[in-house]
C-alpha cells in the first residue's frame, strides 16, 4: 500500500516528527534528577557510588531507548502476548527468588550487574499489552461486563505485585487502567461503579496489607501516632520542604538533607530535598517540566495513527502523572506514604530506565503519527 | 474507534493532570511561602539528635566466677562540631577544661571530618569536678555533650595483664581495613589479649537514643530508645588464687609462669613479668604513658609466656630422651659413665658435674649432659627436630591470644636456609640439651609437659573455657580440638613419666618435694649470651594422675632448680593444698 521510500528520506521525516519539547523536558528532568541524587548521597562514605550507578543506568536506559525508538511501535503490539507472559514470569520470579529489602521482596539479583526490580518494567509492559487488548476489542463498551476482560488482564500481575508486597505499584496499575479505560471509551457510570466497587473491597485489602503498610496509612491520617516511625518521615519531610521557602537553602546546603532527618531521601523522599534546597521556585519549575512532559504525552495520544498507539500514550501519561502526584503529595503531607519513586528524579536504576523507555515509546508513537504517504 | 470522544476525553485528562499539578503547587505555596518561616524555624531549632548508648562490655570472670574485668560508669565529654558557634574561641575553652591541648582537640575533630553530625569523643573518664565546670559554662558551650559511658576496669591492675589484654580506640583506618560491623569510629575495642580475641562476644550491641534537642543542644523530648545489649561474660580457665601465687612466686624478676590443665588445655595461670596496668588504656591511653611502655627497657608489652623465645635448656632433654628411647638406642637401664666432660673431636664440652656411673633413668633425674650428648650423636639432628616438632616445638600452640611466637626448632636445612652454614656435630650436642639455636616459649613447654602428663595428647591451650550471656546462660563452650598425638610407644611414655617423677623424688628438683603431692618435672638451666642463665622448671602434679602442669621461666637468674622450681612449688601448693578441699581448679 505504500510506495517505496528511500530510507534516508524516511529517517529524515521521522526526525522531523520527533517531539522535541517532550525530549527537552525529559533531558531537563533527568539532569535535575542527577543533581539532586548527587546532593542527597554525596555525604556518605562513598560520595560517588550512587551517582555512578545512576549514570550507568542512564546510559543503558538511553541506549535501549534508542533501540525502542528505532523499531516501529506497532511491532510491540504484535509481540504483546509474549510480553504479557514474560512479564508474569518475571513477577513470579521475584516472589520465588526475590531479594528482601525494607521488608518487601522487590528485587531480583543479577549478580555483578546488581539488582533489578521487575515491577518497574512491568508497568510499561502492562501499558503496552493492555493498549493492544483495548485495540483488539474496540467496544463500544455498554456495561461493566464489557470491561471485565480488561480487568482480568491486569488482575494477575497486580496480584503478584501486591504479594511482594508493593502497594504503591499495585495502585499505579489502578491509575493506568482507569486512564486507559476512560480514554478508550468506557462509560463514566461504569468507571464510577468500578471505583465504588474498589472502595467497598478496601476492607478486604486492609487485612491483606502488611503491618507497616497499615501503619503508614493510619499515620497519614494522624502523624502524631508514630512520630518516630512513618509519622516522623512525614513531619520531617514537611519541615524540609517548608523550610526551603521561596528560593531554597541552596544546592547541597539543605540541613534536613545532610542531617539525614528525612528517611529514604535519595529515593522516595527526594522531593523533600528538592523543596528544601531549591525552594518553591525550583519545585514549581520541576512541576512545570512534568506538565510539559505530560501535556506532550497527551498531544501524542491525540495525534496517534491508531488506537493502540493512542491508548498506550494515555497509559504512559497516567502512570507518570500518578507517580508525580502521589510521590510529591506524600512529601508535602497530602498523600499517604506508599513508596513509589518520583519519575526521572529518584535514585533507582530500574525506575529510571523504565521512565526512559516509556519516553522512547511515546516519542516512537509521535514520530510515526502520519501515514507514510507523500 | 470514535476519534472525537477519544480527543474530548484526552482534554479532560489534560485538565485532570493540570489540576493535580496545580494542587501540588498550591500545597507548596502553602507550606513554603505561607508557613515557610514556621518550618524554617522548626528545621533550625527542632533538631533531632541520635546519641549512641555504649553497650557495657562483657565481664571476664575466673574459673570460679570471680570477676577479673568489670566496668564502672564514668563521664565522657564529646563535641558536636556543627553546633559550635565560634569554634576558634570555644575549642580552646573546652580543651582547657579537659586539660587537653587545643591542637589535640582539633586533631580529633579533623579525624572525624566526614561526619560533622556525629559527636566526637574528646575524653573519657572525666573527673566529676570537670563535668561540673562544663555544666556551669553550658550556655557558652552549646556543642559540648556529657555522656555517661561504662569504662573498663581491671581491679587487679597488672594481674594477668598479657592474657586479658587491653582496649583501644578504633580509628577510621581500622574501620576501613577490618570488618567491624556496627562499630563506629572512636569506640573502644579489644586490641590485645582476650579482649581482642573475644571482642565480638564481649562488645555487646550499642543502643541509641533519638531525642529532639533545643537550640542549646539540650534534649527535651526523647523520641525513642533502643537499649544497649551488654556483652557476653567470658569465663576463663584462670584461677585467681593460683594466678596470684604464680605472680607472687615470680616476684619482681623478669620471666613467665604458665599453669595449665593437661587434660583440657585450659590455662589456669598465665604470668609474664614485667606487666602493665590495662586500666591505663581504658579511657584511651595518653601518648606519654604509651611511649613509656614502648621505651621501657624491660619490655613490659612483650608477653614472655607467649611471644618470648628462650633457649629451653635441659627441659629439652625430654625430646632427646624420647627420640633415643623410641629409636631403640637406649633403654632405662642402659649404663653410662660421666667423667664430667664430653670430647668431640678435640673440642671439650663440660658438664656441670661428674656424675660417674649411671643408667639412662638416672641421667634424666640428674640431668646429665654427657649422657644426652652421647645419645644425641646416633639420634642425629634430623630426628631431634622431628621429635621436637611432634611435641609442638617450633610451631604456635594455637592458644586464643593474638601474636603468638612459634619459637625456633633448628635442623640442618634450617641452618642452611637461615645462616647459609653447614650443620656441625657441635650443633647437635647443643640442640640435645636445649642450647644453641633452640628457642621455645614457656607456653610451648607447658603443652609439651601436658602431652606427657595426659598420656600423649597435644592439647591446644586456651584461656577461655566458656561464653555466657549476661544472664548466665551458657552460650558456647570453648573446647579447641587437640592438634595431634605423640607418636610414642606406651613404654617410652612410661619411661619419660618415671624419669620426670625421679627428677623430683631423687634428682635435681628434690628440693621442691611436698608431703602428700607427688610432682614430676624437669629442670632447665639455659646458658645465656648475656648474663646469668635462664632458669626453667616444667612440671606436673599429681605425678600419677596429673591435673596441673606448671612451667616457670626466670630470665638471667641461675639454676632452674634454685630459681624456677620453687615458683612451681608455690603454685602447686596453692593449687592443691591451701584451698582446704584440695580441689585444684575448676
Amino acid at each position: 500500500m505504500n510506495t517505496v521510500t528511500p530510507p534516508r528520506a524516511r529517517a529524515q521525516r521521522l526526525m522531523r516528527n520527533l517531539d522535541w519539547p517532550l525530549l527537552g523536558a525529559t533531558c531537563a528532568l533527568v539532569a535535575f534528577g542527577l543533581v539532586m541524587v548527587y546532593s542527597t548521597t554525596r555525604s556518605g562514605p562513598h560520595p560517588l557510588m550512587f551517582i555512578r550507578s545512576q549514570l550507568l543506568h542512564l546510559v543503558l536506559g538511553v541506549l535501549i531507548g534508542i533501540v525502542i525508538l528505532a523499531v516501529d511501535y506497532r511491532s510491540f503490539a504484535a509481540g504483546a502476548r509474549a510480553l504479557y507472559v514474560i512479564n508474569l514470569l518475571l513477577l513470579a520470579a521475584v516472589l520465588v527468588l526475590g531479594h528482601t529489602s525494607l521488608g518487601a521482596q522487590r528485587w531480583i539479583s543479577l549478580g555483578p550487574l546488581g539488582q533489578f526490580q521487575p515491577s518497574e518494567f512491568a508497568k510499561l509492559a502492562i501499558v503496552i499489552t493492555l493498549a493492544k487488548h483495548l485495540a483488539d476489542r474496540p467496544g463500544p463498551y455498554r456495561s461493566i461486563t464489557d470491561l471485565a476482560p480488561f480487568l482480568g488482564h491486569i488482575a494477575l500481575p497486580m496480584f503478584l505485585i501486591f504479594r511482594q508486597p508493593d502497594l504503591g505499584t499495585a495502585l499505579v496499575y489502578g491509575a493506568i487502567v482507569a486512564g486507559m479505560l476512560y480514554a478508550g471509551g468506557a462509560r463514566r457510570r461504569d468507571l464510577a461503579g468500578l471505583a465504588a466497587g474498589a472502595a467497598l473491597l478496601s476492607p478486604v485489602f486492609w487485612h491483606v496489607l502488611k503491618e507497616y503498610q497499615r501503619r503508614r496509612l493510619l499515620v497519614f491520617l494522624d502523624p502524631s501516632l508514630d512520630p518516630l516511625g512513618s509519622g516522623y518521615g512525614i513531619i520531617q519531610s514537611k519541615i524540609a520542604v517548608g523550610s526551603g521557602m521561596l528560593w531554597g537553602k541552596g544546592l547541597f546546603a539543605g540541613t534536613q538533607n545532610v542531617l539525614q532527618f528525612v528517611p529514604e531521601h535519595h529515593t522516595d523522599f527526594i522531593f523533600s530535598v528538592i523543596g528544601e534546597e531549591v525552594g518553591f521556585v525550583g519545585a514549581v519549575v520541576l512541576l512545570a517540566l512534568f506538565f510539559i512532559w505530560l501535556a506532550r504525552g497527551l498531544a501524542i495520544a491525540a495525534q496517534a495513527r491508531d488506537r493502540f498507539g493512542g491508548l498506550a500514550a494515555v497509559g504512559i501519561v497516567s502512570m507518570v502523572a500518578f507517580h508525580v502526584f502521589v510521590n510529591v503529595g506524600m512529601t508535602v503531607g497530602i498523600m499517604p506514604i506508599t513508596g513509589i519513586p518520583l519519575p526521572f528524579i529518584s535514585y533507582g536504576g530500574s525506575a529510571l530506565m523504565t521512565m526512559l523507555w516509556a519516553t522512547a515509546f511515546l516519542l516512537n508513537i509521535g514520530m510515526r503519527r502520519q501515514k507514510i504517504l507523500f | 474507534m470514535d476519534r472525537e470522544i477519544f480527543e474530548r476525553r484526552l482534554i479532560v485528562l489534560l485538565t485532570v493532570v493540570a489540576g493535580l499539578l496545580g494542587i501540588l503547587a498550591l500545597r507548596l505555596w502553602q507550606i513554603q511561602i505561607v508557613q515557610g518561616d514556621y518550618f524554617l524555624r522548626l528545621s533550625e531549632e527542632n533538631r533531632l539528635r541520635v546519641t549512641s548508648i555504649t553497650a557495657p562490655r562483657g565481664l571476664v570472670v575466673d574459673a570460679r566466677g570471680r570477676p577479673i574485668v568489670v566496668n564502672r560508669p564514668a563521664f565522657t565529654v564529646a563535641l558536636l562540631r556543627m553546633e559550635l558557634r565560634r569554634p576558634a574561641q570555644e575549642i580552646p575553652v573546652v580543651a582547657r577544661l579537659l586539660g587537653m591541648d587545643p591542637a589535640e582537640v582539633e586533631q580529633k575533630l579533623a579525624q572525624a571530618q566526614g561526619r560533622p553530625f556525629e559527636p566526637v569523643r574528646l575524653r573519657r573518664d572525666v573527673p566529676k569536678a570537670v563535668i561540673a565546670a562544663i555544666e556551669e559554662s553550658r550556655m557558652d558551650l552549646p556543642g559540648v555533650l556529657v555522656e555517661v559511658e561504662p569504662v573498663r576496669e581491671y581491679p587487679y591492675h597488672d594481674l594477668a595483664a598479657h592474657l586479658l589484654g587491653y582496649l583501644g580506640e578504633v580509628s577510621d583506618r581500622d574501620l576501613r581495613v577490618l570488618h567491624l560491623p556496627g562499630t563506629e569510629s572512636g569506640e573502644l575495642i579489644g586490641k590485645d589479649g582476650i579482649e581482642r580475641t573475644y571482642d565480638r562476644y564481649l562488645r555487646g550491641r550499642n543502643g541509641e537514643i533519638q531525642a529532639e534537642v533545643d537550640a542549646l543542644g539540650r534534649p527535651f523530648r526523647t523520641l525513642g530508645t533502643v537499649p544497649a545489649v551488654a556483652g557476653d561474660t567470658v569465663v576463663l580457665g584462670l584461677n585467681l588464687d593460683v594466678q596470684r601465687a604464680a605472680e607472687a612466686g615470680l616476684g619482681d624478676r623478669l620471666g613467665a609462669v604458665v599453669a595449665m590443665d593437661p587434660r583440657t588445655g585450659a590455662v589456669v595461670a598465665f604470668v609474664s613479668h614485667p606487666a602493665f596496668d590495662p586500666n591505663l588504656f581504658s579511657a584511651g591511653i595518653k601518648a606519654g604513658a604509651w611511649n613509656g611502655l614502648l621505651k621501657d627497657p624491660r619490655q613490659p608489652l612483650i608477653d614472655r609466656a607467649l611471644q618470648g623465645g628462650y633457649p629451653t635448656g635441659s627441659v629439652f632433654k625430654i625430646v632427646t630422651a624420647s627420640a633415643a628411647l623410641e629409636l631403640g638406642l637406649v633403654n632405662p637401664q642402659s649404663r653410662f659413665y660421666c667423667p664430667g666432660f664430653y670430647n668431640l673431636g678435640g673440642h671439650v664440652f663440660h658438664d656441670h658435674e661428674a656424675h660417674g656411673n649411671l643408667n639412662f633413668l638416672d641421667a634424666i633425674a640428674e640431668s646429665c649432659n654427657v649422657v644426652f650428648w652421647t645419645v644425641s650423636r646416633p639420634v642425629g639432628p634430623v630426628h631431634l627436630a622431628e621429635f621436637a616438632r611432634m611435641y609442638g616445638l617450633g610451631q604456635v600452640t594455637g592458644m586464643d591470644l593474638p601474636q603468638e611466637s612459634p619459637g625456633v626448632m633448628p635442623d640442618p636445612a634450617w641452618k642452611e636456609r637461615t645462616y647459609h652454614q653447614p650443620w656441625y656435630a657441635g650443633d647437635t650436642l647443643n640442640t640435645a640439651v636445649g642450647q644453641g639455636y633452640v628457642l621455645g616459649t614457656p607456653l610451648q613447654v607447658a603443652r609439651m609437659l601436658a602431652a606427657i602428663a595426659n598420656g600423649g595428647t597435644l592439647v591446644t591451650p586456651h584461656a577461655v573455657t566458656e561464653i555466657r550471656s549476661p544472664d548466665g546462660r551458657v552460650r558456647a563452650r570453648i573446647e579447641p580440638p587437640s592438634t595431634g598425638r605423640l607418636r610414642l610407644s606406651a613404654q617410652t611414655l612410661a619411661v619419660l613419666q618415671t624419669g620426670l617423677a625421679a627428677v623430683v623424688s631423687r634428682g635435681t628438683a628434690a628440693s621442691i618435694q611436698m608431703p602428700g603431692l607427688a610432682v614430676a618435672g624437669k629442670t632447665g638451666t639455659a646458658e645465656s649470651s648475656h648474663g646469668k642463665p635462664f632458669a626453667w622448671f616444667a612440671g606436673y602434679a599429681p605425678a600419677d594422675d596429673p591435673r596441673l602442669v606448671v612451667v616457670a621461666m626466670v630470665e638471667n637468674a641461675g639454676f632452674g632448680a634454685e630459681f624456677a622450681a620453687p615458683i612451681v612449688q608455690r603454685v602447686l601448693q596453692v593449687a592443691f593444698e591451701i584451698p582446704p578441699a584440695g580441689a585444684p581448679h575448676p
